[in-house]
């Protein structure tokens, strides 16, 4: 579970979080839709202590963010908007493993967790490949792999999709919902909403630095009108 | 190029310490006795050397072109006297010798070079050198395997665009000092995006070390090596 | 598995994001040894924008950091990534012939460091004086020159004379318009070193 209680936070003077309280529940698939420079980035940043409140406070599983940093950032496994500045090694599997190394597990253990989390993005068995002969969408995956190594209960994700083809976003689509159908909560942020309203149990819209809407995605078409968000044509 | 390349040689299933070992004794008594002699067993112990890693010979010689020209010309220069007798012979031999050990050390490195990928020399490195700085040497010189051709790309890309915009006609400090500021520039973007994804990943001071241990043919070779370094003295 | 992570030693946040820099600063300088060259009118050899990434290091990431920076390049190059001149690698590049430049690198980067910077935080480099720049990247070329010749003296057996028309001379046009380019960059302001 993520909490946030009544969050602000400003880049010097400029306010860019405004008394945001919400909470993520386990298992939930949540989308964070608002325009550029609502505060998506922001707001995303203080799930895993990336940011630290001004004033407010961000719990995960009870517990401040800024009180166990470690278990925070194994709970929350977080992908950015770019992949390929993102990777610490230039082969697939020794990257995934980063994550479970720093965390000090016995080295049997990472390698299932390696071996999982590739499964899990579909790219089991290739361990041995070169980042930059991968993809675009491959580098999407193997970035979400990277995260879910860490065996996080919620996967937060900036932007996804930035920069991927039609095919790529669908494979990653496709992936992100079978981790929800399995458990792991999500919680995307995107301002192009066109195939992912089906998949979201709740969407969370952002105006200003501030929650402008909150709820199903059925209400969410009404709420998001006006919000320079790209919505399902109807 | 020269690189790491997959094959199943005695040279790719030894330990990377003890083929540094090789590399140092041998440069340590090559620079010691720039002697006929000494350079003839040199000569045959290089010949093992590449047979054991399989490299060839005609590759090496073209990768390292631009040294070997240099190599080429010293004992040319050295040779050359203003005056009679125009050329000494004593001194373009004695150059002509000191430049062939710089060959074969540069041969003998070959051999490391292309029997070692990159996680092994890093595991290596973290379990040689303790604490932090093994640590950011280890994940340090991962991260430029990484990045290095992703910056490649980028200064691709800043002279094309330079050249596109009639840059070709622009001064050469005007030149140099654009492709620096904007290749400066994108790599520190870069950096700072990784610097997240790092401490998303709990970056950490003592990870799980990479797997790495002497077998029995390391034993051996380490044994050369000591032979190797301590012929120096004689 | 929390008696696990209570044992975890996170990098601090400061740390991480210098490392990174240094990191992808070693990078850089790999990739300019070979995409990197520019020819220059009335030289034979182009130039290659390595120096001045050394330049950069020393002025933008300081003498800690920096001397982490080249140090990573350094031990990239010996471990066979192909990061020196012309995408060469090994050990042996660093025991050969131009190994002494190399090896003072590491020196000119501490002393660019410490001069614009001090042993403290990191300063803003566009807030020392142009001639002192100018002065330090001097002094920081005369080193890289001097141990440079030295070395190749010693391990090709070369005179100094020959050693430097061998090693220097046809490099300095290119290495001087490097230095004037660096100061350029500097004074331009447009790169934030904290
Ligand atoms: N590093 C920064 N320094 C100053 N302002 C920033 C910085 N990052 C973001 N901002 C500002 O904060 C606001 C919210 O940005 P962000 O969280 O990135 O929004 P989003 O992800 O929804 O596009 C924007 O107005 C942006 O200009
Ligand atoms: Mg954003």
């Amino acid at each position: 579970m993520i909490e946030f209680r009544s969050v602000s936070y400003a880049f010097e003077d400029v306010s860019v979080l405004e008394d945001v309280s919400l909470t993520i529940e386990d298992g939930e698939f949540g989308l964070l839709a608002g325009a550029n420079g609502s505060g998506k980035t922001t707001l995303l940043r203080h799930c895993n202590g990336l940011l630290t409140p001004d004033s407010g406070e961000v719990l995960v599983d009870g517990t401040p963010v800024s009180d166990d940093l470690i278990a925070a950032r194994s709970s929350v496994g977080m992908v950015f908007q770019h992949p390929r500045d993102q990777f610490v090694s230039a082969t697939v599997g020794a990257d995934v493993a980063f994550g479970p190394e720093n965390l000090g597990l016995e080295r049997a253990e990472i390698d299932r967790r390696v071996d999982a989390a590739l499964e899990a993005v579909n790219m089991a068995g290739r361990e041995d490949d070169r980042i930059d002969t991968l993809s675009g969408g491959e580098q999407s995956r193997v970035a979400i792999a990277g995260a879910l190594a860490m065996d996080p209960s919620h996967l937060v994700l900036d932007e996804p999709f930035t920069g991927l083809d039609e095919p790529a976003r669908r494979s990653v689509l496709e992936r992100l919902a079978a981790l929800s159908a399995d458990g792991t909560g999500v919680l995307l942020a995107t301002h192009d909403l066109r195939d992912v309203l089906t998949l979201a149990d709740r969407v969370i819209a952002m105006r200003d630095g501030q929650v402008a809407a909150d709820g199903s995605p059925d209400d969410a078409l009404e709420d998001l009108a006006g919000l320079e968000v790209r919505v399902p044509d109807r | 190029m020269l690189t790491y390349e997959p094959d199943e040689t005695l040279a790719h299933r030894l330990d990377p310490r003890s083929k540094l070992a090789v590399q140092i004794g041998f440069a340590a008594t090559a620079l010691a006795h720039p002697t006929p002699r000494a350079l003839l067993v040199l000569s045959a112990v290089t010949v093992v050397v590449l047979a054991a890693a399989r490299v060839s010979l005609r590759r090496t010689v073209i990768a390292y072109r631009y040294a070997l020209v240099v190599l080429a010309i010293a004992p040319v220069l050295a040779g050359v006297t203003i005056g009679s007798p125009w050329f000494d012979r004593a001194d373009a031999l004695t150059s002509g010798l000191a430049s062939y050990r710089v060959l074969l050390i540069l041969l003998v490195s070959a051999a490391y070079v292309r029997s070692t990928p990159v996680r092994d020399s890093r595991a290596a490195i973290q379990r040689t050198i303790p604490g932090k700085p093994g640590q950011l040497l280890g994940i340090g010189i991962a991260l430029v395997f990484r990045f290095l051709p992703v910056l490649q790309g980028d200064l691709r890309t800043i002279r094309e665009a330079m050249a596109a915009r009639l840059g070709t006609e622009r001064g050469t400090i005007d030149r140099i000092s654009t492709v620096g500021m904007l290749g400066l520039t994108r790599a520190f973007d870069r950096a700072d995006r990784l610097s997240l994804a790092l401490r998303a990943r709990c970056f950490a001071w003592n990870p799980t070390l990479p797997p790495l241990a002497f077998s029995r043919l390391d034993y051996p070779v380490l044994a050369f090596a000591l032979c190797l370094a301590l012929s120096a003295f004689y | 598995m929390a008696t696990e992570r209570n044992s975890v030693e996170l990098v601090d946040d400061d740390a991480v994001r210098s490392f990174a820099r240094a990191a992808v600063l070693a990078a850089l300088m790999g990739a300019a040894a070979v995409v990197g060259s520019i020819p220059i009118p009335l030289s034979p050899v182009p130039i290659s924008l390595g120096v001045l990434v050394v330049y950069l290091m020393g002025l933008y990431l300081g003498p800690y950091w920096g001397t982490v920076s080249i140090g990573l390049y350094l031990t990239a190059g010996a471990i066979g990534i192909p990061v020196f001149a012309n995408g060469t690698a090994g050990i042996g590049v660093l025991i050969g012939e131009t190994g002494g430049y190399l090896w003072a690198y590491p020196l000119a980067v501490i002393l660019i460091g410490l001069a614009v910077h001090g042993t403290d935080d990191l300063a803003d480099p566009a807030d020392t004086s142009t001639p002192v720049i100018a002065a330090v990247l001097l002094a920081a070329l005369i080193v890289i020159y001097g141990l440079g010749t030295a070395w190749l003296g010693y391990v090709l057996e070369l005179g100094a004379i020959e050693a430097l028309q061998l090693a220097v001379v046809p490099f300095v046009p290119g290495d001087l318009l490097k230095i004037v380019a660096a100061i350029a960059i500097v004074k331009a302001g447009r790169i934030d070193p904290t």
